[in-house]
C-alpha cells in the first residue's frame, strides 16, 4: 500500500471506526453502513485536513467511494 | 486540536462507561463543532467516561432550545448566528438585500430575539446555559466601505449588545466573551456553508468549542488570597523608609500596586477572603494599613499576620482562622523564595510572583487571578461571606473561651429551614457542589438531577439559613433525602465552614425528625478525604454504622445524645 493509499484508510478508520481493515479497500456510500450524507463531510473534511487542501462542490458529489479518493489525490499530486 | 485529533479521541473512549451527555443547539448542522465540543469535553472531564453531544436540526436554533430544554442533559451550548435572527444575514438565503428588505431585517430581528430569549430562559431553569454570540461576519450590507461602520451593521451590532446584557443577568446563562475566542483562523468557511450549512473553518471551530467548555466546565473558584505587603501591596519597605513614603500611585511610578491594589478591593467585592502575610513589625503593618489613600478597604484584609516567623507559619494561621482548604487559596509575594516556603509547606496552594517591576506582567496577573476566583454569577452569600468570616473566627475564639451551649445562647442565633426550594435558586445546588468539609459524601450534582430531585413527591429538601447578633451568614448549609413512612433517607447534607462550631447541625437534625415525624433516620454516608468535621459530629451524635455497614440514628438516640440547642428555630413551609 502506497503513501497515499495508507492515509486515506487512516481517515477512514478514523471516520468509520467499525469498519473492517479488509474492507476499506472497496468502500463506498453504497457499502458501508453508516457512511451518509453527514458522515460524507466528515470524511472528506478529515482527508482535506490530512492532506491540506480543499474540495469543491462537484468533489463533494463525486468523490463516493475509496477507490474514486485515492484516485483523485493521485491525480492532484501527479499535477501538482 | 484538529478535526482528526477530534475523532481520534472520541474513537479512544468508545465503549467506555460513564456517559455525560451535554447539548448543543444551533440552527446550522453541527457537524465539526459537535464533533470537537464532545472531544473538548473528554479532554476536560475528569476520568476516561464518555461524552454524548445531542444537537437539534438544520434551521430552527429557537425550537432546538426548546427541545434541549425537555432532555436531561448536564448543561447546554447554544450557539448564535446571525442567520437564526433573520435568513437574510447569511449565505444560503436569497431574500434579498433591498432597502426595504434591511427595514424588515432590522424589525424581524427585535421579534425574534424577544422568542429567543424566552426559549433560553426557560432552557437556563433546567441546566446551566454557554450561549455564544454571533462570530460571523455580517453580509456586505452597508453602504459604506468595509473600514467603516454602517448605520445599519451598528444598529444590528446594538440589538445583540441589548440582548446580550439582558440574557446575561438571566440566572443559569453564561456568556461566551467573543474576543476570548482563541482561534488562529477565520471564522467563516463560506465553501462548507454552501455545500454542507456548516458555516466555520475547522480551527474556528475548534477554538469556539473550546470557549464553550470552558464557560460550561469551569473550576471551581478559590475562595481566599493571602497577600504580602511590602513590595507587593505596596511599593517599597515600610519598616526601612517609613509609612509615608511606601507607594502605589503613577505619581511616583508605582502605579502597578495601585492596580493590585484595586484588583483586590474588587475581588473583595465578590466575596473573596482577603489576608495580608507579612514580615514586619505588626504596629508598621498597621501604621500602613491605616493610610487613608490606599485603594482597598483595610478592613477587608483579615486577618493581617505581621511577625519575623516563616511565612507558611502565619499562612497557616490564615487557613485556621478562614476554615478553608490550602487548595482554595491563591498566596501572592513579590519574594521567590517567601513563595518557594510557602509553596513546599502547601503543596496544593496556589503561589504566584508579584513582578511589580514588569507592568505587562502584572496585568497578565490580574487576568489571572479574575480566572481563579471568577464565579459564573454573584449571590446574596458572596456578599455576606467577608463579614461573616470575620463574625465567625470571634464565635471560635470566644467559644473556646467560654467553651459551652451557655455561650452560643448569647449569640441570639436564629436557624430558619426552608422546607420548598425555589427551583431558580442557585445557591442550594453551589453549597452541595462546593462543600467538602461537612460533607455527607462528597457527591456532586448536575442542574438537571437536582432540578428531578425537587420534581419528586417523596423528596425532603431543607435549606438553612443562619443569623444571630454577629450578622446573617445567609443560606448555609441543605439538607437532601426521601421519606418512607417514618424513615428518612438522608442522600445529601453539606454545611459551609463559616457556619461551624453554632450547632447549626444538631439543629437541622432535630427539625428533621420532627418535620417528617420520622422515627429512623439512614444516611448515605461516604468517607471522604476531607469530611473529618461531618464524621465527628455523627461520633458526637451516635450516629454508627449497624451490622451491615448502614448509618443510621434512631430519634430516641438523637434525643439522649444531641445536647443542647441553642438557637431559635423557624420554619418556612411554603
Amino acid at each position: 500500500m502506497n503513501d497515499t493509499k495508507e492515509r486515506v484508510a487512516r481517515c477512514f478508520a478514523t471516520v468509520f471506526p467499525d469498519i473492517r481493515q479488509d474492507e476499506i479497500a472497496t468502500a463506498s456510500m453504497e457499502s458501508v453502513a453508516g457512511w451518509d450524507s453527514v458522515a460524507h463531510v466528515i470524511l472528506l473534511s478529515s482527508i482535506a485536513e490530512e492532506f491540506g487542501l480543499n474540495f469543491d462542490l462537484e468533489e463533494f458529489r463525486s468523490l463516493v467511494s475509496y477507490a474514486l479518493i485515492v484516485d483523485f489525490l493521485e491525480r492532484n499530486s501527479a499535477h501538482g | 486540536m484538529t478535526l482528526n485529533q477530534a475523532l481520534a479521541l472520541i474513537n479512544s473512549r468508545k465503549g467506555n462507561r460513564g456517559n455525560a451527555v451535554y447539548s448543543l443547539a444551533c440552527g446550522f448542522e453541527p457537524l465539526h463543532l459537535a464533533t470537537l465540543l464532545r472531544a473538548h469535553l473528554l479532554e476536560r472531564l475528569p476520568g476516561d467516561g464518555n461524552v454524548e453531544v445531542q444537537s437539534g436540526v438544520y434551521g430552527d436554533l429557537r425550537g432546538n432550545i426548546e427541545s434541549a430544554a425537555r432532555t436531561a442533559a448536564t448543561a447546554c451550548a447554544v450557539v448564535l448566528e446571525w442567520s437564526d435572527l433573520d435568513p437574510r444575514l447569511g449565505l444560503r438565503s436569497s431574500g434579498g438585500w433591498s432597502n426595504e428588505a434591511k427595514a424588515d431585517l432590522i424589525a424581524n430581528c427585535i421579534e425574534r430575539y424577544a422568542r429567543l430569549e424566552a426559549a433560553i430562559v426557560a432552557l437556563a431553569g433546567r441546566m446551566p446555559v454557554a450561549l455564544a454570540p454571533p462570530s460571523l461576519p455580517l453580509p456586505p450590507i452597508g453602504n459604506t466601505i468595509r473600514a467603516q461602520s454602517s448605520v445599519l451593521e451598528l444598529e444590528l451590532e446594538q440589538q445583540l449588545a441589548r440582548f446580550l446584557l439582558r440574557i446575561a443577568r438571566v440566572s443559569g446563562v453564561r456568556v461566551v466573551e467573543r474576543s476570548r475566542i482563541d482561534a488562529p483562523a477565520a471564522a467563516l468557511d463560506a465553501r462548507m456553508e454552501l455545500i454542507a450549512g456548516f458555516p466555520y473553518t475547522v480551527p474556528f471551530a475548534s477554538a469556539l468549542a473550546a470557549a464553550l467548555v470552558d464557560v460550561l466546565c469551569q473550576p471551581a473558584p478559590k475562595k481566599g488570597l493571602i497577600t504580602d505587603l511590602d513590595g507587593t501591596l505596596w511599593s517599597g519597605i515600610a519598616g526601612e523608609i517609613g509609612v509615608d513614603a511606601i507607594s502605589w500611585s503613577q505619581e511616583h511610578h508605582t502605579q502597578t500596586h495601585g492596580l493590585y491594589q484595586q484588583m483586590l478591593g474588587h475581588l473583595a467585592g465578590c466575596g473573596v477572603l482577603l489576608a495580608a502575610c507579612s514580615k514586619n513589625e505588626m504596629t508598621t503593618a498597621e501604621a500602613a494599613l491605616a493610610r487613608k489613600d490606599l485603594f482597598l478597604n483595610a478592613e477587608s484584609l483579615f486577618p493581617v499576620c505581621a511577625n519575623w516567623g516563616p511565612k507558611s507559619a502565619s499562612v497557616g494561621r490564615i487557613l485556621d482562622t478562614w476554615n478553608i482548604a490550602a487548595d482554595a487559596v491563591v498566596f501572592v509575594d513579590d519574594s521567590p523564595m517567601e513563595l518557594d516556603e510557602v509553596q513546599r509547606a502547601y503543596p496544593g496552594m496556589t503561589c504566584l510572583a508579584f513582578p511589580g517591576k514588569d507592568p505587562a506582567a502584572v496585568w497578565n496577573l490580574l487576568g489571572r487571578l479574575r480566572d481563579l476566583f471568577g464565579k459564573p454569577e454573584l449571590m446574596e452569600e458572596d456578599r455576606l461571606r467577608q463579614s461573616s468570616i470575620r463574625a465567625s473566627a470571634q464565635v471560635r475564639e470566644m467559644a473556646a473561651e467560654g467553651g459551652s451551649a451557655e455561650f452560643l445562647r448569647t449569640l441570639e442565633g436564629t436557624v430558619t429551614l426552608a422546607w420548598q426550594v425555589d427551583q431558580a435558586d442557585k445557591r442550594p445546588l453551589e453549597l452541595i457542589n462546593k462543600t467538602n468539609q461537612f460533607n455527607l459524601n462528597g457527591r456532586r450534582m448536575g442542574e438537571s438531577e437536582w432540578q428531578r430531585l425537587l420534581g419528586r413527591n417523596d423528596t425532603i429538601v431543607a435549606v438553612a439559613s443562619y443569623q444571630d447578633k454577629f450578622g446573617p451568614l445567609g443560606k448555609i448549609a441543605v439538607l437532601v433525602g426521601s421519606q418512607a413512612g417514618r424513615k428518612v433517607r438522608v442522600s445529601h447534607w453539606v454545611m459551609s465552614c463559616r457556619a461551624f462550631s453554632r450547632r447549626i447541625e444538631h439543629h437541622m437534625l432535630d427539625s428533621l425528625f420532627r418535620h417528617c415525624d420520622a422515627e429512623e433516620i439512614a444516611f448515605a454516608f461516604a468517607n471522604t478525604e476531607k469530611n473529618q468535621p461531618l464524621r465527628e459530629f455523627f461520633a458526637a451524635v451516635g450516629v454508627s454504622p449497624d451490622a451491615e455497614g448502614a448509618y443510621r440514628i434512631l430519634r430516641s438516640g438523637f434525643v439522649d445524645g444531641r445536647g443542647a440547642l441553642p438557637h431559635e428555630v423557624s420554619n418556612l413551609t411554603e
